[in-house]
């Protein structure tokens, strides 16, 4: 019913198998805190979209309620260990999006499975559930509650928080209002703060200053010692080799490849460059 | 399996509390009476439907301005809620998109939102009932067996109505158009006694109709619905509910496609 195309499979599985082979990365297999297994996830890209009942019949009558399959994650298989830093790299529309979302328990695989051990805290596309009508005080107390924390707990919190963000003057200010570096900020407190297990970052230190991101890259390696999970996605190759040990390098929706991050991120850029000159 | 949705359920409920409070202040953002108007506004209602009404109906219907606003409360509850349940999952996608919430919660923040105004209406509820002399009674304890009916059968119908309004939007206009045939099939402003005794049976077929009998048995006329009646309202509300979560359930895995 589902056909991966051969070249997908071709593509992962060598792969894969070479460095479970190789056993650098999965010497034992006892904290895997993510284990994703042969997961594809699918979605429909409507030719023509039916949000009203008339052009649904008017489709079904012409047999035409079909839809482009489109694949964004094929046959990936990924372990994470417990404490790991693992950046996801690859070009626009590979994947790494999809792929956390799937981690995070957003998108339910169409095939294959996830296990994850632990709690996570996503940060997608910046703020990890902030409502934008909402000021900075209440959407601490509405994500930490989304974290199963109390009112109580995240009051203890609170003040760490609005110091590590610099948002003491804007507390009471609705989001809405805020520069994009304030609101990655903001997420970025809320999540370290919330004592989640595993932390999903997507894009987060990209619009954040220079200060701010030295900031949030002490305080990811202070979590990392801690025993934090961090998966990363990030477009800047200095950010990924200064931050974690493993990269898996993603391409239209299959793993090209997983290694040591310096590693990857060379050839990952080769590979951009040598597409670019052709 | 049920331990883990109970587990689940219990690490969600300070999300549940916050998600209320948050549609509350939505709600009455800048209004100046706020929260006063759940009250306010029934009241208005009830002055000019006493007005109209009550010269038609009166020799049916004694405390008529009880009689209505008690049918009201539990109509404009079951009315709102289960249209907000319906939109819950469009209007929180941002944050089903970016979070890991269960979907339900969604729908049961919405419906819990309108059963919290509706417990604020039962204040005028009673303040008109003394004023206007309804005697007191012992039964009047137990209205909360058919609102907390009513409650279960608006989570069960807003989860069924939101499985397939994610969907398909057009849903939305036709339940609008169901809502109003609803009102009017259902005995809120004028007495059943106004029915053919042969064509009856048919009220009992509304659920509303009879969540809001036995109210009106408990809270006006201090008497015991009979036990049919109870029976029959505890049965629409467990059956509902059932057929919402089942719905749900089987739909809710491909949500995240079409919001």
């Amino acid at each position: 019913m589902i056909d991966l195309s051969n070249e997908a499979v071709e593509i992962v599985n060598p792969v894969i198998n070479e460095s479970l082979r190789t056993g650098d990365f999965y010497d034992d297999d006892e904290d895997v805190c993510v284990d994703v297994k042969n997961v594809s996830v699918m979605f429909n890209l409507s030719r023509n979209r039916e949000d009203g009942l008339k052009e649904y019949f008017i489709n079904m009558i012409k047999g035409k309620v079909g839809y482009d399959e489109f694949w964004a994650l094929r046959n990936v298989s990924l372990k994470v260990h417990k404490g790991d830093a693992i950046a996801l790299i690859g070009r626009n529309g590979s994947g790494k999006s999809t792929l956390l979302k799937t981690i995070a328990g957003i998108i339910k695989p169409t095939r294959g499975t996830v296990e994850v051990t632990g709690t996570i805290a996503p940060l997608i596309e910046m703020s990890g559930g902030f409502d934008r009508s909402l000021s900075a005080r209440e959407n601490i107390f509405l994500v930490g509650a989304m974290h199963g924390h109390t009112r109580k707990y995240m009051k203890k919190r609170f003040d760490e928080i609005i110091e590590f963000a610099e948002l003491e003057k804007f507390v009471d200010v609705p989001i809405k209002n805020y520069s994009s570096g304030m609101i990655a900020r903001l997420g970025f407190a809320v999540a370290t703060c919330v004592n989640a297990d595993i932390i999903i970052a997507d894009e987060v230190l990209a619009v954040g200053d220079a200060q701010f991101r030295m900031k949030c890259e002490s305080r990811i390696q202070e979590m990392l010692k801690g025993g934090t999970t961090i998966l990363y996605v990030s477009h800047s190759a200095a950010q990924v080799k200064k931050l974690c040990r493993t990269a898996v390098w993603l391409d239209k929706g299959c793993v090209v490849d997983i290694g040591s991050a310096g590693d990857m991120c060379d050839r990952y850029m080769q590979s951009i460059k040598k597409e670019s000159e052709d | 399996m049920l331990g883990k949705k109970i587990d689940e359920f219990m690490y969600y409920v300070p999300f549940l509390k916050e998600v209320i409070k948050r549609d509350f202040k939505k709600k009455y953002y800048k209004s100046v009476l706020g929260v006063a108007w759940s009250m306010l506004s029934p009241l208005l209602m009830m002055i000019v439907i006493t007005i109209i009404f009550s010269t038609i109906f009166k020799r049916n219907i004694p405390y008529y301005p009880s009689y209505w606003l008690g049918g009201n409360l539990l109509f404009a509850f079951v009315m709102d809620g289960t249209n907000g349940a319906m939109n819950s999952v469009i209007h929180n996608a941002s944050l089903i998109k970016k979070m890991k919430i269960p979907n339900y919660f969604f729908c049961i923040s919405s419906v819990t939102q309108h059963f919290i105004t509706m417990l604020f209406s039962l204040v005028p509820y009673f303040l008109v009932s003394i004023i206007i002399g309804v005697p007191f009674n012992p039964y009047m304890f137990l209205i909360f067996f058919p609102i907390i009916l009513a409650y279960i059968f608006t989570i069960g119908l807003g989860m069924f109505l939101c499985a397939y309004g994610t969907f398909l939007r057009d849903l939305n206009y036709l339940y609008n158009i169901f809502r109003r045939v609803w009102l009017y099939v259902t005995p809120i402003f004028y007495p059943i006694d106004i029915i053919p005794e042969n064509y009856r049976f048919m009220f009992e077929l509304n659920p509303l109709y009879i969540y809001i009998s036995i109210f009106r048995d408990f809270a006006m006329n201090g008497k015991m619905p009979s036990e049919r009646m109870l029976i029959v309202a505890t049965f629409y509300s467990i059956l509902t509910l059932i057929l919402g979560i089942v719905t749900f359930k089987e739909k809710e895995d491909r949500f995240f496609l079409y919001i």
